[in-house]
């Protein structure tokens, strides 16, 4: 960030990642940062601020034990925390926070989480909580939810979808495209937990959820936690990992709380954001190497390649059918396999798959001599997104 | 079914908890009216219901009858239930209604008595009140032939 100090990514982890891993949230959390302290060659002890998300995303039963930053720094033997943070949305939060801290001098070592604990995987789990179902709409849900607007594919995913379609006469074929190109990349992946490829006839037999989504426009719910430890330039260069630098970060709020009453369905916050993230920085969207944009649907991802300006306004469909965002492309994209085949971390992903590709370790997907990439993260309402760098 | 209980939510949909901000708005909605929370010092329509006005920083806002014309803005066809009201009702078609009254207006209803292929982004709608459940009416549109259509 112009005018504030440097500061670096060191050490990343996750859990256990899967459906009924039988693992409490605490239990992943512990996993992702004991793995993410290993990668740093840390000990908890040189942690001084923590920032993370805990929350599961989707129907939730009760009794899902909670993670609280004060009580997790303490627990893990941290020692007085001098910083710490519950933040949303997605992963996003936590790390901008945890950047603003140590650019601020508040702390200067912060670990980050996202921590995801469905427990409710199973279709026959889910269609006991839709038999359930909410009796009452409170709030602004008094304006949606009694028209049955009710599930975020509804709103975040298939309105904007089709708007885009309506607005720039992007493709059902389109949506494919980008589907059957990530989930290639996924077959790069060991860690990815769907790896068979896909052709774009097994995305057009995918059934619909709330047109024009389909089942394959959905990140996979997963039990996980992820975890990123940031420090201040100087600490970095005595890391055990190469350090990978947060060259400029945005976090962007344009509305209240919702998806159906945005003021642009298809132009909501990834475009101040990326408006944003390049104010922050030299650099151009023609200077990154590759960008690991959110997938919770795949709207979204069309969404971030037109707000970052990687193509003009509507003109992602093409982009993408052209094969711009593949391996080997233009400009590669989710180079993970993205959330819909590694599991939805809720954007930790993103940023992870971003620092490996900056330290040269994405073995098979590795993208040649990358030395800058972008990660974005939510929609709609609020969002944000990070360029990082390898030198 | 209702049970001695109550309705059960196979009967309803989430039935709207109006507070002190929009109790007008579902007391028209029982009258057959369309009433949308507007600024009286500016004119400005502001929707969801909010204590002041985005516009002119005015708190002396009040609901105002709205003709309940409008054009499409987004759409879906919900083919999948995530409330049992819903099960048997697949699919429905979720949108969001600009209102004539103002750019950039707009309310989540549905488009109901029309066929898959007939709704389209822009079309020309009409809102009516139909009762959905027991005690419960909600502003839902349907489409206005269009000048020149052949309907």
């Amino acid at each position: 960030m112009k005018g504030a100090d440097r500061v670096a990514a060191v050490g990343v982890g996750y859990s256990t990642t899967g459906r009924r891993t039988g693992l409490t949230s605490w239990q992943l959390a512990i996993q992702a940062a004991k793995a993410a302290l290993d990668d740093a060659g840390m000990t908890p002890q040189d942690i001084d601020g923590v920032a993370l998300l805990w929350g599961v995303a989707g129907p939730a039963p009760g009794g899902l034990d909670m993670v609280d930053p004060m009580d997790f720094g303490y627990q893990l033997g941290c020692g007085p925390l001098n910083w710490y943070n519950t933040a949303g949305p997605s992963y996003i939060g936590p790390a901008v926070q945890a950047v603003a801290a140590i650019g601020s001098g508040f702390a200067h070592t912060v670990l980050t989480l996202r921590i995801i604990n469905q427990r409710l995987s199973s279709a026959e789990e889910i269609a006991q909580g839709v038999a359930a179902g909410p009796t009452k709409a409170v709030g602004d849900w008094q304006f949606t939810a009694p028209f049955g607007s009710v599930s975020p594919i509804q709103s975040i995913a298939a309105m904007p979808a089709q708007r885009h379609m309506d607005m720039f006469g992007t493709t059902e074929e389109q949506f494919g495209a980008h589907v059957v190109t990530q989930r290639g990349h996924a077959a790069l992946n060991e860690q990815a937990i769907f790896r068979d490829p896909l052709t774009i006839d097994d995305y057009l037999a995918s059934r619909y959820i709330s047109t024009p989504v389909r089942l394959l426009d959905c990140d996979y719910p997963v039990d996980s936690a992820s975890a990123v430890i940031y420090t201040s330039d100087e600490r970095a260069r005595n890391g055990r990992q190469k350090p990978v630098f947060v060259e400029s970060a945005s976090y962007s709020s344009v509305k209240y709380m919702t998806f159906e009453n945005l003021d642009d369905m298809t132009q909501s916050s990834p475009f101040h954001a990326a408006r944003e993230l390049w104010k922050h920085t030299d650099l151009k969207p023609s200077d990154v190497d590759c960008a690991q944009l959110y997938d919770g649907f795949t709207i979204i991802v069309f969404q971030w390649l037109e707000a970052l300006g990687f193509c003009g306004l509507g003109e992602s469909g093409p982009f993408i059918e052209a094969g711009h965002t593949r391996l080997g492309g233009s400009l590669p994209v989710n180079t993970d396999g993205g959330a819909c085949n590694v599991g939805r971390r809720h954007g930790a992903n993103f940023c992870i798959e971003s620092i490996q590709q900056l330290r040269g370790e994405a073995g098979a997907r590795q993208v040649p001599d990358a030395e800058v990439a972008v990660w974005a993260n939510a929609v709609g309402p609020f969002s944000g997104a990070m360029l990082m760098t390898a030198s | 079914m209702a049970t001695a209980l109550g309705p059960t939510a196979q009967d309803s949909p989430p039935q709207p908890v109006p507070g002190p901000l929009t109790q007008f708005f579902w007391d028209a909605i029982a009258r057959g009216e369309l009433h949308i929370l507007r600024c009286q010092e500016c004119g400005f329509y502001v929707h969801y219901p909010r204590p002041l006005c985005p516009r002119c920083l005015s708190t002396d806002l009040a609901g105002e009858r709205v003709s309940g014309r409008g054009r499409l803005y987004a759409y879906t066809w919900a083919t999948q239930a995530f409330h049992p009201y819903f099960v048997d009702r697949l699919p429905y078609c979720i949108a969001v209604v600009e209102l004539d009254e103002q750019p950039g207006l707009r309310i989540t209803s549905n488009v109901i008595d029309t066929p898959r292929e007939a709704v389209r982004t822009g079309m020309a709608l009409e809102v009516e009140f139909p009762e959905v459940a027991p005690g419960l009416r909600l502003p839902q549109f349907r489409p206005v032939p269009e000048k020149g259509s052949a309907s």
